[in-house]
């Protein structure tokens, strides 16, 4: 039984992790309209972020968490300006290869400038008891900052004017344009927040897995995994199939091996497509 | 006019034939290669240059098919003219299921859900419950006993079938139904097209074809892991060469394929670690500046005839 229940806090803190990750992607579905296929290698640059301020400025990883969470930001709206914004009103399939290319583009790059070497953010080590259970100490604050973030996301979309008009842009652009809300502004915004959640979920993984170049792909499996879960757009959705994607991992590891764990997200999407395919939740 | 056409392409057909007779192996292995990816691009493009829903997943049919006749011929010991096509077989099943799945809904779906599926199958390949059969990891190696001589007529067979079977559907009431999917799914369905049937027919059409090849470039690389088998790159190329032909067209993709296979021999001579970045940011270039491609932008311009046929 204490077994069963530490595999499912387990579950909660990686699951914590993978919903920033999904949260990221659906917003930018549901209000951008463009299906960011390099979503996941924004998780990677995330990760060499605080892995490259911590090793080369001896910065607290913590705080670049903290700072990765702008820098993203800004880097995700200057991407969306320049690039993106132009696909909007395209189909679909261009938004797609184009983000795709970009997916490809990244990790040959990352991977050219600082090689395949798995690397980590050796910070927080070691493990801590608690009412007869052992937790890792990097874990436990990682689920700290992950729920740290997403509550503060929460708040800005649904107490901020800002957040409002995001709201407003994704339920309806047109009407929204019409209510006097600066739609372009708004997806640059949510570009920006989208790649910025990416960044701190990256931050937020290196300090406690290995980060390698390739490691964005299995990032969007499970982002994707996550917004079929919840419905596309549907942020509150976001959270909840995070979170069941983390705990079936969780148990998938404990009861038949890690490999196994990496096939949860294409299976879950089968299953979820075949059975329900607006997700679980109800928007 | 038509005689002229008739006559250029036996004439082409005759050198492509005899070309193992006078050329040396480099150039037979280069054409060999052409072929494949002119497959893979023409098999792309006849489902998700038609339909408009981009599949992102070529690689899996590739390394399905390829790891199916693989095992066949390294472990059974089957002859590899019957197990290149029980692998394509394999797959365009296996295809029908996933295709039922994925394309009821949405296109957006579709794409990803071949990423995630690729991706899934990768380390499905590799892990122990499936290595008993799979050889996990390592890989298989494997000698199927083909000159290279053979192995090019039959690849310049499937690409000679896969161009004339893109020619013949894009001009058939069949490709025109795809095409109105492409343009309005919704509007199709209501003139009464069965669109997930012929998704799906187009879907399982493109898995075989791909799948065939796939079989087909294993044998000549005469070896297959799933790092190999399920790589980005053999989804990411034919996307980009089909992207330069022309997305839609029938002969589109033997332009692209043929610049590109020369491209990716500069390329992966001189730039190796860079190769990845740089067909990426064609790609990303192409959709911005150029989408329609090659030979879309000529019929544009009227340097060719706006006809559906080329």
């Amino acid at each position: 039984m204490i077994n069963f229940v530490e595999i499912f806090i387990r579950g909660l803190m990686l699951g914590s992790v993978y919903a920033l990750v999904g949260m990221g992607l659906t917003l930018v579905w549901g209000v951008v309209g463009i299906v960011n296929i390099a979503h996941g290698e924004f998780v990677m640059l995330g990760a060499y972020f605080a892995f490259w301020v911590f090793s080369l400025l001896h910065l607290n990883p913590l705080l670049s968490v903290v700072f990765s969470i702008p820098v993203f930001y800004f880097a995700g709206m200057m991407i969306h300006k320049r690039v993106t914004e132009r696909l909007v009103k395209e189909q679909e399939l261009s938004a797609l290869i184009l983000t795709f290319g970009m997916s490809i583009l990244i990790w040959n790059l990352a991977q050219f400038f600082w090689t395949n070497t798995y690397r980590s953010v050796a910070y927080l080590t070691g493990n801590f008891p608690f009412m007869g259970l052992v937790f890792a100490r990097s874990k436990t604050v990682s689920f700290g900052l992950a729920v740290g973030i997403t509550a503060a996301l929460f708040l800005f979309l649904k107490y901020s004017k800002w957040g409002k008009a995001i709201r407003a842009t994704s339920q309806n652009s047109e009407v929204a344009l019409v209510c006097g809300i600066n739609t372009i502004k708004m997806r640059a915004l949510t570009f920006g927040m989208g790649i910025g959640l990416a960044g701190a979920a990256g931050a937020i993984v290196s300090l406690q897995w290995v980060i390698f170049p390739q490691m964005g792909g299995s990032y969007i499996s499970k982002a994707f995994a996550i917004v079929v879960l919840g419905g596309l757009g549907n942020i509150h959705g976001a959270l909840a199939g995070g979170l069941i994607i983390g705990i079936l991992e969780a148990i998938v590891t404990q009861y038949l091996s890690a490999k196994m764990a990496q096939i949860i997200p294409s299976v879950t999407i089968l299953i979820i497509l075949l059975l329900r395919p607006t997700g679980l939740f109800k928007k | 006019m038509k005689n002229r056409i008739w006559f250029g392409i036996a004439i082409l057909m005759i050198f492509l034939i005899s070309v193992p007779f006078v050329a040396s192996d480099y150039w037979v292995t280069l054409l060999t290669l052409i072929l494949i990816f002119t497959v893979y691009a023409a098999g792309w493009n006849l489902f998700s240059g038609l339909t408009g829903y981009t599949n992102f997943g070529l690689a899996w049919f590739i390394g399905v098919s390829g790891y199916v006749s693989s095992l066949l011929i390294a472990d059974y010991g089957l002859y590899w003219l019957f197990a290149w096509p029980i692998g394509a077989t394999f797959t365009s099943f296996v295809s029908i299921g996933v295709g039922y799945i994925l394309l009821r809904i949405k296109g957006v779906y579709f794409a990803i859900s071949m990423v995630a599926l690729t991706e899934g199958t990768r380390e499905l390949f590799g892990t122990e419950y499936l290595s008993p059969m799979t050889h996990g990891g390592k890989g298989v190696p494997f000698v199927a006993g083909i000159s290279l001589s053979t192995l090019y007529w039959a690849i310049l067979l499937l690409a000679v079938i896969t161009l004339v079977l893109c020619y013949k559907i894009t001009s058939s009431k069949f490709g025109l139904r795809l095409l109105a999917i492409r343009e309005d799914e919704q509007a199709a369905e209501t003139l009464g097209i069965h669109t997930t049937k012929d998704k799906i027919i187009a879907f399982v059409l493109s898995a075989f074809l791909v799948g065939l090849a796939g079989a087909i470039h294993f044998t000549y690389q005469n070896y297959i892991d799933p790092s190999f088998a399920f790589s980005i790159h053999l989804t990411l190329t034919p996307i980009v060469m089909t992207l330069f032909g022309g997305v839609g067209t029938v002969f589109g993709p033997v332009i692209g394929a043929t610049l590109f296979t020369f491209i990716h021999e500069i390329l992966w001579a001189e730039l190796t670690l860079l190769y990845m970045a740089i067909f990426g940011g064609i790609l990303m270039t192409l959709i911005l500046f150029f989408p329609q491609g090659l030979l879309g932008w000529m019929k544009e311009r009227g340097i060719l005839p706006r006809i559906r046929k080329i």
